[in-house]
């Protein structure tokens, strides 16, 4: 193997590990901002750092300070400590995994060479992550019935009950997709969604598959046990449900695992839905061949929305109320000149692609990363509905949810496999 | 190497997950052995070059129905003070070993006969999903349609039997 190769293969694991780790960062930023939003409040604003509370971004350090240094409990009715360690890993290493399969950018081409751009180079896709999903259930099945408490395992009850009966409808749903895209294999469905349908839609699995994609999205939160499918862990009903007997960082590892898992199935709906990395109307082979082009109005744009984005910071971080020399102010002005400076590193960078040879290596790294700012930005648009959900919708009663998962949700996905593999088979 | 290494390490492992199912006495570690064992399983699978078996393994066996199991096990809520007391149970291990040795001596003869072969992992085009569904679909059609048909049967019998019970209360 050539250094290149080393280089390549390091950068993509820690692509597949790290981001998703970073990610829970920001998902439970945007979960706080969000619930602040829709509740009509400020959401974080107080914790800080010599007064810099980066929009409420410090909370989570604090909050990760307050969970790593609380007192780890294991209570002495707790018989099968074994399994009550083990439960928080499961849920989070399973979500982690699920992710290494999703390709975040299309096969790049170095020097002769190609790399595929997925944690793990494996064809199976979407198998890969529905074993994976499966597994989870371990996680939650075992942390509840470990706990040895009535509400833990009737939460573990309700959970495992649920994500198994959502599987279903899940699969189902992934059918007729496989239908439509004849291959399994994660990159391959990406690189056909960026074909164009009639020569102006792009061909996303959205407009392919609308039910499907209804079908699939709506077993993702229930996969997730995200509200309005969070009965295993009803406040009002069981305490916190399979998790009510963890503290400090067990509890933070379920609780990071929640986010992971989210990110993991955002970034899964993503790829089969909505196009995946690829930039909606720009193949990978006209990026390349258009970088120059590109690159100069990249260094157009970014500034101007910049300069928005400057404004927008400086009337929002102020404080309520009339204060003298208002520190937010200062904060503000801090802000803004480290994104400038961000945007000027950017500018320096898109103007070395400019004067690199057209077509060549550089070009190539540029479409790269371009596609993987795409499909994160995607992806965050994907946990953003997820946060617009859960603080809209309320929780549903479990018969209800049963009757959706099996009444509604089942019977619709087998009517869209049928009119699916209809439609395929005569226009093939 | 790496390969054989793997191999000795997914064998060692399913092994020891079948030994814990027998041993255990709480079902709820000898379902979580029985885990450990289909995992291994699908590993070994996996070495095999078998790639959509090794996830069908993970996906129906080492995912659904073992955590169907756990799930069940889980229901019942078995503690300790409600497990049968099984007097003599070391006696019937060891007579259970006993029968065993004549077997596993014969088993280990014929494994030694085996010619010896190098295992190489075989490349892409062997056991994906393409390939198994060309071969399934296209020579063992019929055969894969009536064993589909005898799994409908017996899902339909299961949901006859079931019913039935609920109708005579």
């Amino acid at each position: 193997m050539s250094p290149l190769d080393i280089f390549m293969l390091v950068a993509r694991v820690a692509f597949a590990a790290f981001i998703p780790l970073c990610f829970i960062a920001v998902c439970v930023w945007m979960e706080r901002r969000g619930a602040g939003y829709f509740q009509d409040r400020s959401g974080p604003n107080r914790a800080n750092i010599f007064g810099f509370r980066a929009a409420g971004l410090v909370q989570n350090l604090a909050d990760a300070a307050k969970l790593f240094f609380k007192e780890d409990v294991i209570s002495d009715h707790i018989k099968h400590k074994f399994y009550f360690v083990l439960a928080p890993v499961i849920v989070f290493f399973t979500a982690l995994v699920s992710f290494a399969v999703v390709p975040f950018a299309d096969t790049l081409v170095l020097g002769g060479k190609s790399y595929i751009m997925q944690g793990i180079p494996l064809d199976l896709g979407i198998l890969w992550f529905l074993s994976f999903v499966g597994f989870s259930v371990y996680g939650i099945i075992l942390a509840g019935w470990s706990s040895t408490n009535k509400f833990g395992v009737l939460g573990a009850l309700r959970s495992a009950a649920q994500v198994i009966s959502y599987e279903i409808p899940m699969g189902l749903a992934i059918v007729s997709l496989l239908v439509v895209y004849g291959t399994v294999n994660l990159n391959e469905i990406a690189q056909f969604q960026g074909k164009l349908l009639f020569g102006f839609i792009p061909m996303w699995g959205a407009v392919l598959q609308p039910l499907g994609m209804v079908i699939f999205i709506i077993a993702a939160f229930a996969e997730t046990n995200r509200t309005p499918f969070d009965l295993a862990e009803g406040e009002s009903e069981l305490v916190a449900g399979f998790h009510v007997e963890y503290s400090a960082m067990k509890f933070a590892i379920f609780f990071m695992g929640e986010y992971v898992a989210m990110f993991a199935s955002s970034a899964m709906i993503v790829t089969l839905f909505f196009g995946g990395y690829q930039v909606p109307f720009l193949s990978t082979a006209t990026l390349i061949s258009q970088a120059k082009p590109l690159a100069f109005l990249l260094m157009i744009i970014l500034p101007v929305v910049m300069h928005f984005f400057a404004g927008w910071i400086r009337r929002s971080n102020v404080s309520h109320y009339p204060r003298e020399n208002d520190p937010r102010v200062f904060e503000a002005t801090v802000y803004i000149k480290c994104f400038w400076g961000l945007v000027i590193i950017l500018e320096v960078l898109l103007l070395a692609i400019l004067f690199s040879a057209s077509g060549g290596p550089t070009a190539h790294i540029f479409v790269v990363l371009l596609q993987v700012c795409t499909f994160l930005f995607k992806i965050t648009m994907m946990i953003f509905v997820y946060i617009w959900v859960r603080w809209t919708l309320p929780r549903f009663r479990y018969d209800q949810l049963q009757k959706l998962g099996w009444q509604m949700l089942l019977p619709l996905a087998l009517l869209n496999i049928f009119i699916t593999s209809a439609f395929v088979v005569a226009l093939s | 190497m790496f390969a054989e290494a793997l191999f000795f390490g997914f064998a060692v492992l399913s092994v020891l997950g079948a030994i814990g199912l027998l041993v255990f006495r709480h079902p709820m570690n000898g379902a979580m052995s029985l885990v450990v064992t289909m995992i291994s399983l699908a590993g070994l699978y996996a070495l095999l070059s078998a790639k959509l078996i090794f996830a069908l393994q993970l996906i129906v066996y080492a995912g659904a129905i073992m955590s169907l199991v756990l799930f069940i096990i889980m229901f019942l809520n078995i503690q300790e003070s409600d497990l049968p007391a099984e007097k003599g149970r070391w006696l019937y291990q060891l007579g259970g070993i006993i029968v065993i040795i004549p077997i596993a001596s014969f088993l280990i003869k014929i494994v030694k006969s085996i010619p010896g072969s190098k295992a190489t992992i075989v490349g892409s085009g062997f056991g994906g999903v393409k390939e198994v569904g060309l071969v399934l679909f296209q020579d063992w059609l019929l055969p894969f349609e009536i064993v589909s048909i005898l799994l409908l049967v017996a899902l339909l019998g299961a949901v006859v039997l079931a019913g039935k019970r609920r109708m005579s209360k």
